[in-house]
C-alpha cells in the first residue's frame, strides 16, 4: 500500500479494517495453512522429524531454520521457503514478460524486466518485421532501430539463461512485439500468478490486457495479431497522410476504457490482491455499475468497496467449497 | 586567533567552544545530568520506518533524538560493463550530508570515511552470493546530524536492505557509547561527541551473536572496555527487537 493511500474518513476506516479482518481470518485460496509473516533471522517453525527441505530465502543456523528475507512462509510438501513481498521478479523459462528496451547493443536489445539483471533480446531469437525466415545480415543489424528503438515497450517470452545466469529473451509470434498506444503499469511481481493464459482480449472494451508475470502489465488498444506487421510493411511503402492519422489515432472511448481498466490495476495492487483478468474486469464493472468516474476509482469510498468485496467474493468460495 | 575573521555570517564559534568547555569541565565529574535528560545508560527514543521512499527497492527513515537519516537501497542491479565478472555480487555504499546537517552550514558532501565504514559493517550481514554479477547500491543521507550518526546509519541501512527483499543472515544493529573520564555514556548527542575522551562502536547481528563491525578511539582501559562491550551488545539486542516489529508491521500492511 505504498503507492496509493487514500485518505479515509472515520467510517471508511472502520470498513476497511473490518474487511482486512475479515480476508485475514478467511482461508485464501492459495494455500491452506495459516500464514505467517518473518523478519529477517527469525526462527521458521519446522517439524525436524519429517525430513524438510530448505528453500528460498532460508538458512540453516544451529539446528535452527531460519528466515534471511522478510515475508511470508511458504509450505509446499517437504519445502518450506520465504516469499519475498518487495523482491525483484525471478524468471522462469516460458514467462510472458512485458518490459521496456533500454539500449541497444550489437545484435540485441537490453531490456529492463524487473529482474536483478538486465534481461537480453537477441536479433536472431524474434521474428523480422517482413516475416522471412532467413539469416540476419548486417543490414538487419543496423536496421534494429526501426524494429524497436529506447523506451519503447515490448512483450516477450522467457528463453532461458545463459551458463553465466544472464536471461534471453525470444519473440517469435506475432503476437509478440512492440506495445503501443496504451498503459504499463508496474505492480509488485507477486501479485502475478502463473496462468495458462496472459494476453487477454477484453472484447467489451476493445482493449488488450496482457498481465506479464515481471508484474509489468499492458493496458493498450486492441491490435489484431498480425495486423502491426501489415502496418511496418505499409509505412516502408509512405502511406498517405489521411491512412497514417486513422492509424495514430485512439477515439476517446477506448482511451476511457485503457484507463478504466489501468485505473482497476492500480487499485488492487494497492490493495495487495492478486491480478487475475477477472478480478480487474469485475473491478472495472463494479466501477461502472455503480456510476463511479474514472479519476474517483482511485478515491477513498471506492478502494473501500473493493476491499469489501473481496471479502464478499471469498466468503462465497469457501461457503462453495463447504 | 589573533583577529577574528571577518565573515557575512555572524560566528558563533567563541560561544559554542565556552560551551564545549563547560560541558567538559562537568563531564569529568562523576555525577552530571545529561542535557536531554536521559540516564547515562538510557537510549534515546527510536523511530523507525520502511518505505520512506518510493523509487528505490527498499528504505527506511531512521530518527534517534536529533539525529535523522534516510537510507535508499537500489538494486540489486546489473554491475556496471567495466567491472570484472564475479561470483559474488557488490555492495556499494555511500553516506552523504545535507548542506543543513550540521550547525555550520554549507558542509554536505559525500563522506569517504563513512561510506567505507558502513560497508564494512553490512557486507557481513548480505549473502553476497545470493546476487552473483550485480550490485546493491545503498544511498544513505543524513538530514540532521545529532550525534551517534554512524550507528543510526548503519541500523538504518540494514532496515532498508531488509525492506528491500536482500538476503541477509541477520539484521544489524548499531549502538555507540562515550567515555567520560570514569563514566560511561551510551547513544552521546553531538555535544557529548564533542568532549568526550573516547568511544565505542559496535555493529552486530544479535541473533547469531555476531559483531560485523567495532571502532574504538581514544583512552580506554581493559575493565571498560569490556563494560562498554556488554553495554552495546545488550542495546544492540534491543535496537534489533525494535526493527524487527518495524518490520512485522509493514508487512502486515502490505499482505
Amino acid at each position: 500500500m505504498r503507492d496509493l493511500q487514500p485518505s479515509l474518513n472515520q467510517t471508511q476506516r472502520v470498513r476497511l479494517q473490518s474487511a482486512l479482518r475479515q480476508l485475514h481470518s478467511l482461508p485464501s485460496s492459495s494455500s491452506s495453512s495459516p500464514l505467517s509473516s518473518v523478519a529477517v533471522a527469525d526462527p521458521i517453525q519446522v517439524n525436524h522429524d519429517d525430513n524438510i527441505l530448505k528453500g528460498h530465502g532460508t538458512l540453516d543456523c544451529d539446528g535452527e531454520v531460519v528466515a534471511t528475507l522478510c515475508g511470508v512462509v511458504e509450505r509446499v510438501n517437504k519445502l518450506v521457503y520465504v516469499r519475498a513481498l518487495r523482491a525483484r521478479y525471478k524468471p522462469e523459462v516460458g514467462d510472458i514478460i512485458v518490459g521496456r528496451v533500454i539500449e541497444i547493443a550489437p545484435k540485441r536489445w537490453r531490456l529492463e524486466i524487473n529482474f536483478s539483471q538486465v534481461a537480453v533480446l537477441m536479433l536472431s531469437s524474434m521474428n523480422l518485421p517482413d516475416g522471412i525466415q532467413r539469416r540476419r545480415t548486417a543490414v538487419d543489424e543496423l536496421n534494429m532501430r526501426s524494429i524497436f528503438e529506447e523506451n519503447d515497450v515490448i512483450c516477450a517470452e522467457v528463453r532461458g539463461f545463459q551458463h553465466d545466469g544472464s536471461l534471453h529473451l525470444q519473440a517469435r509470434s506475432q503476437k509478440y512485439g512492440k506495445l503501443e498506444r496504451g498503459q504499463l503499469l508496474t505492480v509488485p511481481a507477486y501479485l502475478v500468478k502463473r496462468r495458462k493464459q496472459h494476453f487477454h482480449h477484453l472484447e467489451q472494451y476493445g482493449v488488450d490486457l496482457i498481465i506479464g508475470c515481471n508484474g509489468f502489465i499492458w493496458v493498450g488498444e486492441h491490435v489484431e495479431a498480425g495486423e502491426n506487421v501489415g502496418m511496418l510493411v505499409e509505412d516502408q511503402k509512405k502511406t498517405s497522410t489521411a491512412e497514417e492519422e486513422s492509424w495514430s489515432f485512439t477515439p476517446l472511448e477506448t482511451r476511457k476504457h485503457i484507463c478504466r481498466i489501468a485505473n482497476a490495476v492500480r487499485l488492487l495492487s494497492a490493495l495487495g490482491f492478486t491480478l487475475t483478468v477477472e478480478a480487474i474486469v469485475d473491478t472495472a464493472e463494479a466501477s461502472l455499475a455503480s456510476n463511479i468516474e474514472i479519476n474517483d476509482m482511485l478515491g477513498a469510498e471506492f478502494f473501500v468497496q473493493t476491499a469489501e468485496r473481496e471479502v464478499q467474493r471469498r466468503a462465497s468460495m469457501v461457503r462453495k467449497k463447504g | 586567533m589573533a583577529t577574528t575573521p571577518m565573515t557575512y555570517s555572524p560566528s558563533q564559534g567563541a560561544e559554542r567552544r565556552q560551551k564545549q568547555q563547560q560541558m567538559r569541565r562537568m563531564s569529568q565529574e562523576l555525577d552530571w545530568k545529561r542535557s536531554d535528560g536521559r540516564s547515562f545508560h538510557q537510549c534515546r527514543p527510536a523511530c523507525l520506518q520502511t518505505g520512506a521512499t518510493n523509487a528505490a527497492s527498499g528504505s527506511a527513515y531512521a530518527e534517534f533524538g536529533a539525529t535523522k537519516v534516510i537510507v535508499s537501497v537500489f538494486g540489486p542491479r546489473e554491475s556496471k560493463k567495466a567491472m570484472m565478472y564475479s561470483d559474488i555480487g557488490r555492495l556499494n555504499c555511500n553516506v552523504s550530508f545535507t548542506t543543513f546537517a550540521t550547525p555550520i552550514r554549507g558542509q554536505g558532501s559525500d563522506n569517504k570515511e563513512y561510506s567505507a565504514m558502513l560497508h564494512k559493517a553490512l557486507e557481513g550481514a548480505v549473502i553476497l552470493e545470493s546476487f552473483p554479477k550485480t550490485t546493491v547500491d545503498v544511498f544513505a543521507l543524513v538530514l540532521e546530524s545529532g550525534g551517534g550518526d554512524l550507528p543510526v546509519i548503519i541500523s538504518c541501512a540494514s532496515l532498508a536492505l531488509a525492506d528491500a527483499g536482500i538476503m541477509m543472515y541477520d539484521l544489524v544493529s548499531s549502538v555507540s557509547v562515550s567515555c567520560f573520564g570514569k563514566n560511561i555514556v551510551i547513544d552521546p548527542t553531538a555535544e557529548e561527541e564533542a568532549c568526550q575522551d573516547g568511544s565505542l562502536m559496535i555493529a552486530c547481528m544479535p541473533a547469531r551473536n555476531e559483531v560485523t563491525q567495532l571502532t574504538l578511539t581514544g583512552q580506554w582501559s581493559t575493565a571498560k572496555t569490556n563494560e562498554a562491550m556488554e553495554l552495546c551488545m545488550d542495546a544492540c539486542s534491543k535496537l534489533a527487537s525494535i526493527m524487527r516489529s518495524c518490520l512485522k508491521k509493514s508487512a502486515n500492511l502490505s499482505s
